[in-house]
């Protein structure tokens, strides 16, 4: 292979790129670049993943003996798991791609200089830090055991002394995710440059849109839900108080009325990223780009009306249980549509089986076992049955970690090289995939029959008979350990010892591939020209440059041509 | 130091219209923030029927008439002020002085409505009926508080005839919140009403 050191406009030749634009900490704290807010997300996200991974690896550690030990008590053990699910959900999962991922790359992929609003883009952020400290602030004042959903009246009337603090968190956090919303859906709207139609827009873009108008609006059932719930906590007297006359149940309902869509929340964009990964990395155009595209909006409308399938058992009219469980059947129909249009893409795809789309290929399976597992649940004849045990743990397991932050963790290698402008070790890359995939599979496919068993979630002890099941699980949690920890050591050392990276390293053919990696300050020096973002026949690999380059002439004239004549996508 | 950029947008005009969509975004956050809560107490209400209204409790305050009054005011005031800054009249600031006063005429009224009903020994720990009105009012009073120190600034700069006809971003953001402060005050006093009715 040439040296890397001889090859012309990379990035050393760019006049300053958005990380040595400006210099100091003061340059970082109050950026208003869209770059540097996601990298600092993506930090913070990062390193609450690794709280809420090492709380994940407590409780699976606890529960290799199925007694009292002496290093974890039975209250300890609720606080714990309860910490690694709120972790998990409201600052990693959550703001995860749409605030790391999606503010670094939405507006380059649009085409555009930045978020519409740049100081509330910083905001948002500060918003995440304040959330961060009032849970961690929680953990001092005793921390919180009422598991990541705050069911009253357990949470409004008992629970440790720390709840109160982790709900206002809980609510600072809402308030984040809903101005990252509604930065984006005007910035989508207001801030595509000429050319840029929506058909022309990356199903990213799509993915994010739809992500942000569930964030815009379901959040704010969320916000007013917890702060009726601190309210009702500290005056001991509120609407989901029984013995008052109001219902406990009623929470239950606006609860998951946001966070049902919230599961949306966390998936929607993964979804996106896996249409980028596997179109780029199978170098064929996107198949069946406005199905995907519109599955996006149908997914947002259905997260609103699918929320009583948590509350089968809660006792809840019959009719609606039947109305809930039918559509929830009817969710399967886009989530399908996108798996079949994710296939039909690989199909005669020139396919790279590099560390990317080994994480694309990885969603594609766990998303699928995770969809299917959920059908039973949906069903309310074996809800009954499997309600509150690993199995309901498993199911969601595979769709919030092994499909979203997977999904999570594959555009994040995806746009490595773009954010970073280095390229990570590819062998330990697939490595590391291939260790985070077992280990997964290990850990949460024997969950399935713990859980079909008659395993309950979220129990101290448990029968000797799972026991053999509990210390499978275990082990594959500690694989997977194993392969985030190497992760992180190669993307680290990456930063350092990397090679530098071209601007397109994957042949991608989005605006973002088409600046200099990592991109300046502005982005663009001019208004970038717009073409198929899927049209792979005008990207071309330039030996020189060890990168792709766009033959961006070729690759307009045909995506005019093709609209002339009709076809477009 | 090289200064970044505050707003991605070229032209102002493309600025403002983006600044209203996010103003219309918010609206609906807050909307929705609202109407779940007022499910929330219709949800109880009804469940309990008449006898989720204690038999000693007092009649609403016609204190919230005058309340309701002042806010309406204020919304037309606010308006006034709005057409002024277009045009790039003189009367924005004391237009927006007036919407100023009446705002916080509205929480003194308000607050003057709560203490009438906890003389007469009707505070919120005592009965639910009590304590949603409570929550529900003081839900929307934050959110008028909420407003007060952007309204402050824009009372400020108005005074100073800051708005021209080619930028009154600020005024006019100022003034559809206001407006749907004013909508949403005007539902949730109807929703308490009813509720009052045994």
């Amino acid at each position: 292979m040439t040296t890397l050191d001889t090859r012309p406009h990379i990035t050393d030749e760019v006049p300053g790129n958005y990380l040595t634009f400006r210099r100091g900490i003061l340059s970082w704290i109050f950026t208003l670049d869209h770059k540097r807010i996601g990298v600092m997300y993506l930090v913070a996200v990062l390193s609450s993943f690794f709280v809420g991974g090492v709380m994940a690896l407590l409780v699976r550690t606890k529960l290799l003996f199925p007694g009292e030990v002496s290093w974890m008590t039975a209250d300890q053990y609720n606080k714990a798991f309860t910490l690694h699910g709120a972790i998990m959900v409201f600052l990693v999962i959550i703001p995860s791609i749409p605030a790391a991922l999606g503010n670094f790359v939405l507006p380059i992929m649009l085409g555009a200089k930045d978020v519409a609003f740049p100081r509330l883009n910083l905001f948002s952020f500060y918003l995440w830090v304040m959330g961060a400290a009032c849970a961690v602030y929680s953990l001092l004042a005793g921390g919180f055991d009422t598991g990541w959903t705050f069911y009253t009246p357990y949470s409004s009337q008992f629970g440790a002394g720390g709840t109160i603090p982790v709900l206002v968190g809980v609510f600072i956090l809402g308030f984040s995710s809903i101005f990252t919303g509604l930065n984006f859906i005007v910035t989508i709207h207001k801030l595509r440059p000429p050319g840029m139609t929506w058909f022309r827009m990356p199903l990213f873009l799509w993915a994010v849109y739809a992500t942000a108008i569930i964030q815009v609006l379901a959040t704010p059932v969320l916000g007013i839900t917890v702060a009726l719930l601190v309210v009702e906590r500290a005056f001991n007297i509120g609407i989901f108080d029984a013995s008052m006359g109001g219902d406990p149940v009623l929470f239950q309902h606006f609860f998951w009325f946001y966070s049902h869509p919230a599961v949306y929340i966390m998936i929607l964009p993964g979804m996106g990223i896996i249409s980028e990964i596997i179109a780029v990395h199978s170098h064929r155009h996107i198949f069946g780009f406005r199905f995907i595209a519109f599955s996006s909006i149908a997914i947002a409308i259905f997260s609103f009306l699918v929320w009583g399938h948590h509350m089968f058992t809660s006792g809840q009219s019959p009719l609606m249980n039947v109305l809930f469980s039918a559509i929830t059947f009817s969710v399967a129909i886009p989530s399908a549509v996108k798996v079949f249009n994710w296939l039909a893409t690989l199909y005669k795809g020139s396919i790279s089986l590099n560390t990317t789309m080994l994480y694309g290929l990885a969603f594609i399976f766990l998303f699928t076992i995770g969809g299917l597992t959920g059908i039973p649940l949906a069903v309310l004849s074996t809800d009954i049955h499997l309600h509150d045990t690993y199995y309901v743990v498993a199911h969601f397991h595979y769709v919030m970690m092994g499909s979203a932050l997977i999904a999570m963790v594959g555009g994040l290698h995806h746009w490595w090289p773009k954010m970073t402008g280095r390229m990570f070790s590819e062998f330990w890359g697939r490595i590391g995939c291939t260790l985070v995939f077992v280990g997964f599979n290990v850990t949460f496919f024997t969950q399935f029959m713990l859980g079909s068993q008659g395993m309950p979630r979220r129990y101290y002890a448990y029968q000797p008979e799972f026991k053999m099941y509990h210390h499978i699980s275990t082990g594959g949690s500690y694989i997977m350990g194993i392969g985030f920890v190497i992760t992180a050591i190669y993307l680290i050392h990456s930063l350092f010892a990397g090679k530098k990276a071209p601007a397109n390293p994957w042949g991608g053919a989005s605006l973002e591939w088409q600046c200099s990696s990592p991109p300046p300050h502005d982005n663009f020096a001019t208004t970038p020209r717009v073409g198929d973002c899927y049209d792979f026949s005008a990207v071309h690999w330039d030996e020189k440059l060890q990168g792709y380059v766009v033959d961006t002439e070729a690759h307009v004239a045909a995506a005019r041509s093709d609209s002339a004549s009709g076809k477009g996508h | 130091m090289v200064r970044e950029r505050e707003t991605p947008f070229d032209d102002e005009q493309a600025r403002f219209s983006a600044g209203v969509l996010g103003m219309w975004i918010l609206l609906a956050v807050l909307a929705v923030l609202f109407v779940a809560a007022i499910l929330g107490y219709l949800a109880v209400r009804i469940d309990n029927g008449s006898a989720f209204i204690p038999a000693n409790a007092p009649s609403l305050p016609l204190l919230l008439l005058v309340s309701t009054a002042f806010l309406v005011l204020s919304s037309l005031t606010m308006q006034m002020a709005l057409r002024a800054a277009r045009t790039g009249g003189a009367s924005q600031g004391r237009m927006m002085m007036a919407t100023l006063g009446l705002a916080l005429g509205f929480l003194v009224v308000q607050a003057l409505a709560w203490r009438g009903l906890l003389a007469e020994d009707f505070g919120p720990t005592g009965s639910l009926y009590a304590w949603t009105f409570f929550v529900l009012t003081a839900l929307h009073g934050a959110h008028v508080v909420g407003g007060l120190p952007p309204m402050v600034i824009t009372t400020w700069r108005a005074s100073r005839g800051a708005y021209t006809p080619e930028n009154h971003r600020g005024i006019a953001y100022c003034a559809m919140y206001w407006h749907f402060l004013d909508g949403a005050w005007l539902v949730l006093y109807a929703t308490i009403w009813l509720g009052s009715i045994r």
